[in-house]
């Protein structure tokens, strides 16, 4: 499953709103956004610059970004708007001010502009650096890797970043995201009514778990269920996301109702969930473990003869070493080959829904 | 909260949990964290970053065992079908253990790339060594960043060896402190670029290797040994011990000598199960057309009185010494010069001279040359290069073989209004990657000494002018290597200048001729190389011939008997090739 440049566009519009930052400007095609402290944290990467806010208690400056969700429409868009006069003023240096600014230009500029004569000071006097129209391959990039988002601060320093299915920020996003948003408390809200109600509504206590299945051997298949038991009565839903769908959740306690006690501890509720995930994936069909196996005795046949004339090998100290390497080649075999199932939580917690 | 009602809790159903046909173990580093989070009262997450972690988590989901999960999250790389086929077949065939053994220019980076790519996004590859020749260190690392958004890098501490994905240059790995951590380590994939290094058995290289513990390996190669069966069935042995059966079943099964299979058909069988192998001008990948142009030049008659009195020089020192060819190498490489620039054989004189005792009798006699060195005014060469230059108005690269030549160029071309840039083995990586940027942007003409090593790619640019020759013709395949290359659209352009009645010509003629090289798109000539080399290197022939020559006749003669024997192989390799397919 791939996602298009809306779906991608909404997941990163979603953490950005999620962690508080300010949205300088929208479009379709991007966003140009300040991050905000939180967010500036986890997706920066610069620990130091963190450590020293924190130690000085200056007031944090966050760097800022275009996001750019569809680089080719955005620049033929920004190339006709610079080929047409500019009908208003550019802001300069901040390249996303408007769409009127050719996106490949702005970035070259800052980035020349940024780069305080490093590149001039090595080489002959003949011309001046070339200026190379894709940012991705700029000379820092290439000789660094990856450059990462340099603290470069100063008012309208802005990073042009194209997002698409499978670059960095992308997973970035979704790692701290999750980071964030791993361990839940929610409750439903009971909306406005419950509140004029003489009785308390009453909530049952949930413990969903989003399971991560990963099915490897020398290849991998993964699978997710999201699965909630009840605390209270120890009913297992399989389908907990369909649940929730319909649902406006909140981290606050709401007034007037109360929560069903306790029957089961977490811990419990947490048995149960693992043993219908077990009882589950039981079902399953187990024919690419069997394929695994089939081909992992293969290979550990092939093992067992080229090292079998070598094992006949007199000189014991020969032969030992001869014997290790045939363990470690085993030994890697299996690693390779063996089948397995691994199960983690992406995400986990407590929810309180009303009772039906 | 008032308790109005109470179910009483049904008994947990009685059937225990079933047994499952594969091991299966939980992660329950959650529940910790949330009974640890119950305790204190939070901190709670953000409900909508969890969907959003959730939808990202299903987004990345690998929901098929058996189908290529990278392509989607690549931009800005196409991979030819050849490349995506090999990383098909490496993971779903091969299980992960594969030799990659295109030849030279089909991109098995990229078919390395993909296919660690592939195993990262499956989430059964996180601990990656990679080890390559010291000089490709970087440029490794920038590709997999860059084109594969893979997170690697250099080793450059010892520190450097804890982070995911090392990329290393294998004279290091093998060493003390590095060799007892890395043995210590299992790495998920290790792949090995240019590893017919690691042929012979008994080399620190290949125990090292061996002793590595690996779950996938790759083993990249242009040249899988394929002279030396022996040396093959070490390098498959390192991957996959036992495939070719053991050493004596694989000497009776496949080996007549040496060189020399048996049952080839069985071998290339068991072969295709390990290694990989796309050629040149098979499927869909086409190169453009090479297009030559010999340029013949007749020297000014200055230039043409210095020639002669370099070769004579040259001749007489050779028979002073008795015929020995080592300490005749900077002598050769006048001779060389000669046909290159006055600024080189004349830096080259200068250091000789200053190498002589004072009273040396040769004194004089160079002493002369430097005179008949001063009365040059032209370079007839290199009025020729500013003239086709002005006549393509494209970007063009210029090699030459010597330094002083290539600063001569840069000023001539300079005084004339030409915007160009220089390229020479002995700039860091930083200088290199900036001059190949001024010439992509601004600059018409990259005057370059060095063509091999870590690649310059020039795609962009298709002419080159072959300023002078290097004698040994892997050098010029390198040189056009540079340009002629996958993503060339245009056919390429190549001149080739040479100065009538000098040892230039000869040479021009040896490799254009009798080699056909500037024309083959096929490849192969490593190993038309490494047959005729069993010897003596080709260069060192050439010395030879040249020294001992005593008339122009004699020259020609010998140069004549390398060529046929030399294109002989060219036949044979081409015979042999098409005998495969």
């Amino acid at each position: 499953m791939t996602l298009t440049a809306q779906e991608i566009r909404k997941h990163v519009m979603d953490y950005l709103e999620a962690t508080e930052c300010s949205i300088i400007e929208a479009s379709p095609l991007h966003v140009t956004v300040k991050l905000s402290p939180r967010a500036d944290r986890m997706l920066t990467d610069r620990p130091y610059y963190w450590g020293f806010v924190e130690r000085t208690g200056v007031d944090p400056e966050t760097l800022s970004f275009t996001f750019v969700f569809e680089p080719e429409k955005y620049d033929n868009l920004a190339a006709a708007a610079q080929a047409a006069p500019p009908s208003r003023p550019l802001r300069p240096g901040n390249p996303a001010s408007a769409a009127g600014l050719p996106a490949g230009a702005g970035a070259a500029g800052m980035e020349a502009a940024a780069d305080p004569g490093g590149t001039t000071a090595g080489g002959p006097p003949t011309a001046p650096p070339g200026v190379s129209a894709d940012p991705q391959d700029s000379i820092l990039a290439r000789f660094f890797g990856v450059v990462p988002a340099l603290p470069r601060i100063g008012p309208g320093m802005i990073r042009r970043e194209d997002i698409i299915y499978g670059s960095k920020r992308l997973r970035q996003i979704w790692a701290a995201a999750r980071d964030e948003g791993k361990c839940l408390q929610l409750f439903e809200d009971p909306g406005i009514r419950q509140r004029m109600t003489l009785f308390s509504a009453a909530y049952e206590p949930w413990l969903a778990v989003c399971y991560k299945v990963e099915m490897s051997c020398d290849l991998k298949r993964e699978e997710l269920h999201f699965i909630g038991v009840s605390l209270t009565t120890g009913r297992i839903i399989p389908d907990f996301e369909a649940k929730l769908a319909s649902r406006e959740l909140t981290p606050r306690l709401p007034e007037n109702i109360h929560i069903q006690p306790y029957e089961l501890t977490v811990a419990d509720g947490a048995d149960r969930l693992e043993g219908y995930l077990t009882s589950k994936l039981a079902l399953m069909d187990y024919d690419w473990a069997e394929e695994a196996r089939e081909r992992l005795r293969l290979e550990l046949g092939i093992v067992d003869i080229y090292y079998e004339e070598l094992l006949k090998e007199q000189d014991e100290e020969k032969r030992l070493a001869i014997e290790e390497q045939y363990n470690r080649r085993r030994k890697e075999t299996a690693w390779q080959y063996e089948p397995q199932i691994a199960v983690s939580a992406v995400t986990y917690g407590l929810f309180h829904l009303r009772s039906t | 909260m008032t308790q109005l009602f109470r179910n009483p809790l049904p008994e947990e159903a009685g059937t225990p949990a079933p047994l499952l046909p594969v091991p299966l173990s939980f992660e329950r580093n959650w529940l910790s964290d949330l009974e640890s989070r119950l305790d204190k009262g939070g901190p709670w997450g953000d409900w909508r970053l969890s969907r959003l972690a959730v939808e990202g988590e299903k987004s990345g989901l690998v929901t098929s065992f058996d189908e290529l999960q990278c392509m989607k999250h690549l931009s800005g790389l196409s991979p030819l079908p050849h490349q995506l086929d090999t990383a098909h077949k490496v993971l779903f065939q091969m299980s992960g253990r594969a030799i990659l053994a295109d030849e030279v220019g089909l991109g098995k980076t990229i078919e390395a790339g993909l296919v660690l790519k592939e195993y990262l996004v499956r989430g059964l590859v996180s601990r990656v060594l990679i080890l390559v020749p010291a000089s490709l260190v970087l440029q490794w690392v920038r590709e997999l960043n860059t084109k594969f958004g893979i997170s690697a890098v250099a080793q450059k501490k010892s520190y450097s060896w804890s982070n995911d994905i090392v990329v290393a240059s294998m004279d290091t790995a093998k060493r003390d402190p590095h060799k007892e951590m890395l043995l210590n380590n299992e790495y998920d994939m290790l792949i090995i670029d240019e590893a017919h290094k690691l042929k012979n058995k008994k080399s620190t290289n290949y125990q090292f290797v061996q002793q590595l513990r690996k779950k996938y390996c790759l083993l990249l190669t242009a040249t899988p040994v394929q002279n030396d069966l022996g040396e093959l069935f070490n390098l498959i042995t390192l991957l996959k011990p036992g495939q070719l059966g053991n050493q004596g079943d694989f000497a009776t099964n496949f080996v007549v000598d040496k060189r020399q299979p048996k049952n080839e058909v069985q071998l290339r069988g068991e072969l295709s199960k390990v290694m990989i192998r796309n050629r040149r001008g098979e499927g869909p990948v086409t190169f453009t057309k090479r297009k030559v142009r010999n340029i013949p030049l007749t020297l000014s008659p200055e230039e043409k009185v210095l020639y002669d009195g370099v070769t004579a020089f040259v001749k007489d020192q050779y028979q002073e010494a008795g015929g020995n060819l080592s300490s005749m190498l900077s002598l050769v490489t006048l001779q060389r010069e000669v046909c290159s620039s006055r600024d080189a054989v004349f830096i080259t004189l200068v250091n000789l001279i200053k190498k002589l005792p004072a009273d040396s009798p040769k004194r004089e006699r160079m002493m002369e040359l430097l005179q008949a060195i001063r009365t040059v005014k032209t370079n007839t060469k290199a009025e020729k290069t500013m003239e086709l230059i002005r006549e393509m108005n494209e970007k063009v690269i210029v090699f030459t073989e010597y330094r002083a030549t290539q600063e001569y160029l840069l000023q001539y071309f300079r005084d004339h209004g030409l915007q160009c840039v220089t390229y020479s083995g002995g700039m860091n990586r930083g200088k290199k990657d900036w001059m190949m940027d001024l010439f992509r942007g601004r600059a018409q003409v990259m005057i370059a000494t060095e063509a091999g090593g870590e690649g310059i790619n020039l795609q962009f640019c298709h002419h080159m002018i072959n300023f002078d020759l290097p004698w040994n013709p892997m050098r010029v395949e390198q040189r056009i290597g540079r340009v002629h290359r996958l993503g060339q659209e245009n056919d390429v352009v190549i001149y080739n200048l040479s100065t009538e009645g000098t040892i230039e010509e000869h040479i021009l003629h040896l490799l254009h001729e009798k080699i056909n090289m500037f024309e083959m798109v096929i490849g192969g000539l490593d190993v038309i190389l490494e047959r005729f080399e069993k010897k003596e290197s080709l260069e060192k022939s050439l010395y030879k011939i040249m020294l001992e020559a005593r008339s122009d006749e004699e020259l020609r003669s010998g140069l004549d008997h390398i060529g046929d024997s030399l294109s002989e192989l060219t036949h044979g390799m081409r015979d042999e090739q098409e005998a495969e397919a």
